[in-house]
């Protein structure tokens, strides 16, 4: 009961809060048809401030904390990130009228992190002053890289064996369907572009590559630049007149950009599989109750913080909106963007922030036993 | 002294950016030009009006000059062959006529 009442209490101040205010506010213009477009640039240019200036403060503080703490919960993250995808991959894979690869990209999707949301979670701590470790938001990178790595391998692997299958008998066929054609001339059928590709392509997925491609990514690439300069440089004169008081009012305009899409992702899930918004709606709650089991094991064994293990939870809870789909659309090309895109965007990112922060620091406020 | 030429046009995802850029280099174009483009294809409207973060919505449009068909075919191939199957695009081919440019070689020879 003493639970409930927190979390309700919780969920009513979330709702109060700006974060949640602009994303819901976003979703409602665009579901009015507002013609309000905030430009792409500014979008970009948020992300690098915020990313930024989570680095800074992770790496203005990690000069003074004993970083043998941060190996645990770092392992967890990286554990957590490979579970996430295989829980996608032997659930919703299974379900009818779900593809394979779609279901794999979306695990993908949903284990690899979203900077906003951790953002906004780091804010409401704040907020509520909950004390975390400072360098808990650079685990960031530890759950991103394995759900995507993961992700990619699993569904190339799964592409690879489907593919062996079906050639023993596209050969047969062919060779019953084959008709002359003239040289030079184009593919003018699906299945002959198939043929073509299936002789080009027997790929062996490189690992490295996606790895790179993630660390090149805006957010992470910004975050991890912050980090060094925070650890590196004395970065303080202009973390506190700039990236610091700045830092709420663009996380305000970056939701209700999120809103806004989230809105207009949604026409494209009703035309995908239904079972996309059960998973949407189940599936933060179950990674990032996973992440908090863990993180508990870690509070308990070496005392990392209650702060430190909500955002844990949170970063398992949130899905990437930012960085992640470009890698996956590069990585999985034959999996729909619809599916795992509009899956993360219009349901997951809004329940993880509305629902998923402020159920994971009430949790974390009833075990502290305030 | 107009300079005939092919001018090859390809219309797909921004992902492939780079990837379609080296093709191009590859086939040994001098050169290419790229711009933004949004609009309404066989797949879905991807219109650069909408709200995004993470930049999957957008189109460019490539545009290549070449002095020979051949050179343009082998271009389109490569793309449709590699691309096609999993990412929105469309190829198509115009004549042209180069009137100024300074690198441009047409079937004559510069």
């Amino acid at each position: 009961m003493d639970f409930l009442f927190l979390f309700l209490k919780d969920f009513v101040i979330q709702l109060q809060s700006p974060t949640l205010g602009f994303l819901i506010g976003g979703m409602i213009i665009a579901a009015l048809g507002s013609e309000l477009v905030i430009p792409e640039a500014i979008c970009t240019l948020i992300i690098f401030m915020l990313l930024t200036k989570i680095g800074l403060t992770g790496g203005i503080a990690i000069r003074n904390s004993n970083l043998l703490d941060m190996v645990l919960p770092m392992i967890f993250a990286i554990i957590v990130g490979v579970i996430i995808v295989f829980i996608a991959r032997y659930t919703l894979a299974k379900l009818p009228k779900v593809k394979t690869v779609d279901a794999i990209a979306t695990g993908g999707l949903f284990g690899a992190v979203s900077g906003s949301t951790m953002a906004a979670a780091l804010t409401l701590l704040e907020t509520q002053k909950i004390g975390y470790e400072a360098w808990a938001a650079a685990l960031y990178p530890f759950m991103d890289i394995p759900a995507l790595v993961t992700a990619i391998v699993v569904a190339n692997i799964y592409l690879n064996k489907k593919k062996r299958g079906t050639a023993s008998d596209a050969t047969m066929q062919e060779s019953y369907s084959k008709q002359p054609v003239a040289a030079g001339d184009y593919p003018s059928t699906r299945q002959e572009y198939r043929s073509q590709q299936q002789d080009t392509k027997d790929h062996r997925v490189k690992i490295w590559p996606i790895i790179q491609e993630s660390l090149r990514g805006p957010a992470l690439s910004a975050m991890l630049l912050g980090l060094a300069l925070g650890i590196l440089t004395k970065p303080e004169s202009v973390y506190e007149s700039f990236y610091n008081p700045l830092f709420r009012g663009l996380l305000s305009i970056l939701m209700l950009v999120m809103g806004m899409e989230a809105w207009s992702r949604l026409g494209e899930l009703r035309k995908v599989a239904q079972w996309y918004v059960a998973y949407s709606v189940v599936a933060p709650f179950v990674h990032g109750l996973i992440a908090f089991g863990l993180g508990m094991i870690a509070h308990y064994v070496t005392g990392f913080s209650l702060g430190g293990v909500v955002i844990l939870a949170v970063i398992a809870a949130s899905s990437s909106d930012i960085s992640g789909p470009p890698t996956l659309r590069a990585g999985i090309p034959s999996a729909n963007p619809s599916a795992y895109i509009g899956a993360s965007t219009a349901i997951g990112t809004p329940v993880a922030i509305g629902l998923c922060i402020p159920f994971f620091i009430g949790l974390a406020q009833a075990i502290g036993g305030r | 002294m107009a300079k005939p030429a092919k001018k090859l046009v390809i219309v797909t995802e921004k992902i492939l950016l780079k990837k379609i850029a080296k093709i191009i280099e590859e086939a040994g174009a001098t050169g290419y030009t790229v711009m933004e483009t949004g609009g309404k294809g066989s797949r879905n409207v991807r219109s650069s009006g909408q709200p995004n973060v993470s930049d999957t919505q957008a189109n460019v449009k490539f545009e290549v000059l070449t002095s020979d068909r051949d050179m343009a075919e082998s271009i389109a191939d490569e793309v449709a062959v590699k691309f096609f199957l999993d990412f929105a695009g469309v190829i198509y081919i115009c004549d042209a006529e180069v009137l100024y440019g300074h690198s441009f070689c047409g079937p004559e020879g510069c």
